[in-house]
């Protein structure tokens, strides 16, 4: 089974995305809808073909990986591109985790679903969202990838935007899209900037890594012509280093606000917690475990780039610093379970984005996997609470629900512990290495060590706090709602406790101080280049020091919640779950900001609206009145005196002839 | 034949269409698909057939005129691509039409066919006044169209579009008389001789005399004001063939006349670029603020093509296959949107976007199929759009990364109104009741399969990209052989005349070709200057390097004679022939 083709992968759930959606056009008429079985079958087998045959591929996979182009895309003068797909160490830790935890939310998503009237609408996003997916880490050139960016991003829209009757889902769903956009056309940009450095070629990911190599040696073998012939057009200088490094520079800048647009980092953030309008599993599988981190993704696939621009990797440290620690406050004061988790997962992002900002790829992508299961874990398990509570969102309306729904709070507080790093779970060891990166990794090393371990203290209150209200205490929602509560059905509750699993043990990959590297042995081959061409800072610190740091933080964060949660009584929640007082402006600042710049283009419409275009409608006014009174003068001639009109005719008859005469007779 | 058919054929339909019943949609139905559909295979076919030219026949001689306006088709990937809109969008517009315009469908069906007709004239014209003829003719069956199946304000509507396109028109009517009195005939080989002989000041007022008319067409900003009002008036299969296929006319009009005929002048051309950056920014704001759908559809429309015509002017090498895929990609989306929202309107009785709402819940596959064509509308990376778009991008960026920052905020502003419109249409709380007859399958299937056309261009664009070769080197060579019919004749005349003749004949016609000779003398002989001028400009245009070359050799050796001429004693001549 070797030589199953790579596009396989992406086949099973495009297949089953035509399929499914045909059978929800079919059965639209219908009141019933198709039988749940029957579509509910058809939308787990496509994501678990799919990860059957990645799995396949992953065991007998070459060290260099494998790399197939199926044909041609687009070819025109100045630009050409295949549609190629690569599959090596990265790519296929991307799609175990895409392929395998699609699947287990396809599977939940079933019980969860139930008896909606959209049921086979939503698979079919579903498996188009798994396609894009597969397409964005699978594709072995940047254009490809941007289809299967801008694919996830329009499955995320229409996810968000799922029940659509309500008009609030439409306008978040619109937001995460446009925002989206914004960054997208950083990505695009991106693109266009290596595509005037090195043509089109250089889309491709080896080619690109072989053109940047050649620049790092010195030798301009790959594009030079190319270059020189537009920069001596531009500049009229030479080609040096010291102009294409800069004009890297810029591209790497592009291709990072398209990140921080997929990843929700600083400044397009605000549109990830509104997408929690969409169902849970979505969130759970697209707003936590697989489409935000398609940014770090990109940034490690570009880490031989990255490396050779320090400034723009300074930028993403900061970027993802500030951004980890305003989602974490941000988080102490959502009172809705799916926006904790939401501002949770910014955070969660912030620390990927910090160590890939220090040239850390490898620990970036593994938070990237252990993140995939808690989070997932996380966000199913308050799929079920609220599937539970008949759709309650509201924590302070919850409570005392440990005893009621075991199986979800087990898994619950599993995950929990993973996420703010307790020591063993996976949490742990993922977020662990990348402070120690952030330590190591130059003069500002200890400040942003510092910032890191300030987060993570944060982290740990406000999961506290989480957990605290929805589990612990009694049960603050109203007398005849408690009667109703039950444990979700079982094809919930798998797919929940497999994550749990995930969340415990997937961190034993890297136990970095006990001495297991397999995942970062499996990455060397793909990031470990890179990696080695910053410096690092050499001082040796045992890292037994490190990590009895983080433990503290979260124990002292945990004490935090406990103390100040535990027995407190919550005042009854009334009208909204959105932040009360200044905190709701506060925490949405971002938001405040977006408000501006909208703000800016609808005032400018409105200019052009209603001057612009009036003057415009002016003018041919204008032209059109002068038109018309010059007819009205020249009607006075259309008058009954003979002698007038016999004077004009022949006047007319003498112009005509020496007109002629002028122009050399007729013919 | 294929190409006389395209032409001449849709005329014939409209007269036949006369013999169908005026009361009975169903049967007069029947025929115009019948020829819709035989139209649109014969369009198919013509793509599939590459480059294909007729006999050059002499049509009637213009006052003043050098030469004889020739009916003389000629067609190339861009104007079968175009012919292949015009038709594809009558066909699926008179399918919906059915439903929507019931009352004297035939009447409408015959003002579609007499469109069609001018409009495959426009793409298909290898004569500049042949082209201009068939340009202005189609002004005339839309006009009617929307006087007679418009809206409420269709009067007016129609009134304006008329004036507008016709008087925006007319300088080019004079500059082209003007160019033909000085070129030997009106096919764009002679015309490029011609205007390389004039002087600087002269080109540049016949430029800007064409430029106004294809930009009144396409539109550009500030020349739009017949648009807005024009698409939204008319009935809405109509609006998608006047965005979908005629607007096509004036970037059309950029690409196969402007820039292959006049010496690149880089002010000018500049100048259109942000000229048409500024069209997509207007319209993408316009459609912002637009409170009617088809409306904002119409904006829409105006800010994709400004893109299209930026990209036209960003003269990079990749400009060609770019724009034509853009402009394909927008007439089958811009026409689908267009035909959907005909529907929308038939069945809620509205175009108001704040009286529409929900209509996904009450009519789901009408739904889908809106949002669908919406986010194939959007150029996500796949679709025809994408390719078109980032192409495009591409060439601007040639440019400087200004003009593609501009086109980049373009992109995000056309998302934001896209999925307001969506919003607004066909989501939150149904607002209107559903009154009219509902989407019937063909109209589905047939708009749906424009959608699927969008993706597999999106996906393998080899189909549109690799049909172009605007000039190959048997039209180059038809052309030559036209241009220089004159002073071919006036060197065999030449031969003639230096042995003793007494035929009387001859010597008339040696008179008339002394004085073309004298004309041809006056004009300044072309330099290596203008040579180069020349190569850089076809170079532009999507000529191979093998067909320049050709072209130029062939111009040096037309020089070569001219100035033998001249050296010859031309008193000598003069008096042999008296």
């Amino acid at each position: 089974m070797t030589n199953l083709p790579l596009w396989f992968i992406p086949l099973f759930p495009l297949i089953g995305c035509i399929v499914l959606g045909a059978i929800a056009l079919i059965s639209s008429g219908s009141k019933k809808g198709p039988s749940e079985g029957f579509v509910g079958a058809l939308s787990v087998l496509f994501p678990a073909l799919a990860f059957a045959s990645v799995v396949l591929l992953s065991f007998n996979m070459p060290e260099g990986g494998i790399r197939a182009t199926l044909c041609n895309w687009i070819d025109i003068p100045m630009f050409k591109v295949d549609i190629g797909f690569l599959f090596d160490a990265l790519s296929r830790i991307m799609l175990l985790f895409v392929t395998g935890i699609g699947t287990l939310i396809a599977i939940y998503s079933i019980g969860y679903m139930h008896g909606d009237r959209g049921f086979a609408r939503f698979f079919a996003y579903i498996n188009l969202f798994l396609f894009s997916m597969i397409v964005l880490v699978l594709s072995d050139s940047l254009l490809l990838t941007f289809l299967g960016w801008e694919g996830v991003g329009l499955c995320s829209y229409l996810l968000i935007g799922f029940w659509n009757h309500d008009i609030n889902n439409c306008k978040a769903a619109n937001k995460a899209f446009i925002v989206n956009r914004v960054g997208d056309i950083g990505f695009l940009l991106g693109m266009l900037i290596l595509c005037v450095v090195g043509g089109s070629t250089i889309l491709n990911y080896d080619a690109l890594t072989s053109f940047i190599s050649s620049i790092a040696a010195g030798g301009y073998a790959e594009g030079a012509d190319v270059v020189k012939a537009f920069f001596n057009a531009l500049f009229t200088g030479t080609f040096t280093p010291d102009i294409v490094v800069p004009i890297l520079s810029i591209a790497g800048l592009c291709f990072f606000i398209g990140c921080t647009g997929k990843s929700a980092q600083i400044p397009l953030l605000t549109w990830l917690p509104d997408a929690m309008a969409g169902p849970t599993p979505v969130s759970a599988l697209i707003h936590a475990a697989t489409m935000v981190t398609s940014g770090v993704y990109l940034l490690a696939r570009l880490s031989t780039m990255f490396v050779q621009i320090p400034v723009i990797l300074d930028v993403i440290t900061w970027v993802g610093l500030l951004t980890a620690f305003w989602a974490a406050v941000a988080g102490l004061f959502q009172n809705d379970i799916k926006k904790v988790l939401a501002y949770s997962t910014v955070s969660q992002l912030g620390y990927m984005f910090m160590a890939a900002g220090v040239a850390a790829f490898d620990s970036s992508i593994f938070h990237v996997f252990t993140h995939a299961f808690f989070k997932a874990a996380l966000f199913l398990g308050a799929g079920a609470v609220i599937h539970s509570l008949a759709g309650e969102q509201d924590m302070r309306k919850m409570g005392g629900l440990l005893k009621k729904t075991p199986v979800t709070a087990c898994v619950m507080i599993f995950a929990f512990l993973a996420i703010v790093g307790f020591p063993g779970f996976a949490g742990f060891w993922s977020k662990d290495l990348i402070l120690e990166r952030l330590y190591m990794s130059g003069p500002m090393g200890p400040f942003f060590y510092v910032g890191g371990l300030l987060t993570a203290v944060i982290t740990a209150v406000y999961m506290g706090r989480l957990i605290v209200l929805t589990f612990f205490g009694s049960y603050r929602g109203s007398k005849e709602s408690e009667a109703h509560i039950h444990e979700a059905p079982a094809t919930m509750l798998i797919p929940m406790v497999v994550l749990a699993f995930g969340a415990v043990f997937a961190g034993w990959l890297w136990a970095d101080s006990m001495g297991i590297k397999y995942f970062e042995e499996m990455l060397a081959p793909v990031v470990g280049a890179a990696q080695a061409v910053l410096p690092h800072n050499a001082a040796h610190v045992n890292p037994m020091v490190f990590a009895g740091l983080g433990t503290l933080a979260a124990l002292f964060g945990m004490g935090i919640a406990w103390a100040k949660w535990g027995k407190a009584r919550i005042p009854a929640a009334k009208g909204s779950s959105a932040p009360q007082g200044k905190m709701a402006t506060w925490t949405f600042f971002w938001d405040y900001v977006h408000g501006v710049v909208v703000t800016v283009v609808d005032a400018i419409a409105w200019f052009v609206d209603n001057f612009v275009d009036k003057i415009v409608q002016f003018a041919q006014w204008l032209v059109a009145s002068i038109a018309e009174i010059l007819g009205d003068g020249v009607a006075s001639f259309q008058v009954r005196k003979v002698r007038l009109q016999i004077a004009l005719s022949l006047a007319g008859v003498v112009a005509l002839v020496i007109v002629v005469l002028l122009t050399g007779g007729l013919i | 034949m294929l190409l006389h058919l395209l032409v001449l054929a849709p005329f014939v339909a409209a007269i036949l269409m006369v013999a169908t019943s005026k009361e009975d949609p169903k049967s007069s139905s029947r025929l115009a698909f019948l020829f819709a559909i035989a139209f649109f295979g014969m369009s198919i076919a013509l793509i599939a057939g590459g480059n294909q030219s007729t006999e050059a026949i002499e049509w009637f001689r213009i006052p003043g005129a050098k030469g004889p306006v020739y009916y003389y088709l000629y067609s190339h990937g861009l104007g079968a691509w175009m012919v292949l809109l015009s038709t594809g969008l009558s066909l699926v517009a008179l399918i919906t039409a059915r439903n929507t315009t019931c009352k004297n469908y035939r009447n409408f069906a015959i003002g579609i066919f007499a469109l069609m007709g001018a409009m495959n004239g426009t793409f298909l014209a290898a004569d500049a006044v042949l082209f201009f003829f068939f340009f202005e003719a189609m002004v005339i069956p839309a006009a009617v169209l929307i006087a007679g199946f418009g809206g409420k304000d269709r009067a007016k509507a129609a009134m304006t579009f008329a004036i507008y396109t016709l008087v925006g028109s007319a300088p080019m009517m004079v500059a082209l008389w003007y160019l033909i009195s000085q070129a030997d005939s009106g096919v764009l080989l002679s015309l490029v001789i011609a205007l390389q002989n004039m002087p600087e000041g002269v080109q540049t007022a016949i430029l800007v005399c064409f430029l106004l008319a294809f930009m009144v067409k396409t539109p550009i900003f500030p020349f739009h004001g017949w648009q807005a009002i024009s698409y939204s008036e008319a009935p809405a299969p109509l609006s998608a063939i006047l965005t979908g296929a005629m607007s096509k006319a004036g970037v059309f009009g950029f690409i196969a006349w402007i820039i292959p005929i006049f010496p690149v002048n880089v002010s000018v051309y500049n100048t259109l670029m942000w000229l048409g950056l500024l069209t997509a920014l207007y319209g993408a704001l316009m459609a912002l603020r637009a409170t009617d759908a088809k409306k904002l559809l119409a904006f829409s429309s105006m800010g994709h093509l400004g893109l299209a015509v930026a990209g036209v002017f960003s003269l990079s090498e990749a400009m060609l296959p770019a724009v034509l895929v853009l402009l394909v990609a927008h007439g089958i989306s811009a026409g689908a949107q267009f035909l959907l929202m005909g529907i929308g309107e038939r069945m809620t009785g509205t175009r108001e976007l704040d009286k529409l709402g929900g209509l996904a819940r009450v009519t789901p596959v009408f739904g889908s199929l809106f949002g669908f064509v919406a986010i194939l509308a959007l150029a996500i990376p796949g679709t025809a759009g994408f390719v078109g778009e980032f192409t495009v991008l591409l060439s601007l960026w040639d440019m400087g990364p200004l003009p593609a920052l501009v086109a980049g905020l373009c992109i995000i502003l056309s998302a934001a109104y896209m999925l307001r419109f969506v919003q607004k249409v066909i989501f939150g709380e149904q607002k209107c009741e559903v009154t009219g007859t509902r989407m019937t399958a063909l109209e589905g299937s047939s708009i749906g399969i424009m959608g699927v056309l969008l993706l597999v261009f999106g996906m393998h664009p080899a189909f549109i990209t690799n049909a172009l070769h605007l000039f190959d080197d048997q039209a180059i060579e038809a052309m030559a052989k036209l241009t220089n019919a004159l002073p071919a004749t006036a060197d065999e005349v030449d031969e003639n005349g230096a042995a003793p003749s007494s035929i009387p004949g001859v010597d008339a016609e040696a008179d008339e070709n002394v004085a073309d000779d004298n004309v041809a003398d006056v004009a300044v002989p072309m330099t290596e200057e203008d040579f180069r001028q020349l190569d850089s400009n076809l170079a532009a245009n999507g000529f191979s390097e093998e067909e320049r070359a050709n072209l130029i050799a062939q111009l040096k050796a037309m020089e070569a004679e001219d100035s033998a001429e001249a050296a010859a004693p031309a008193a000598a001549e003069e008096g042999g022939n008296k």
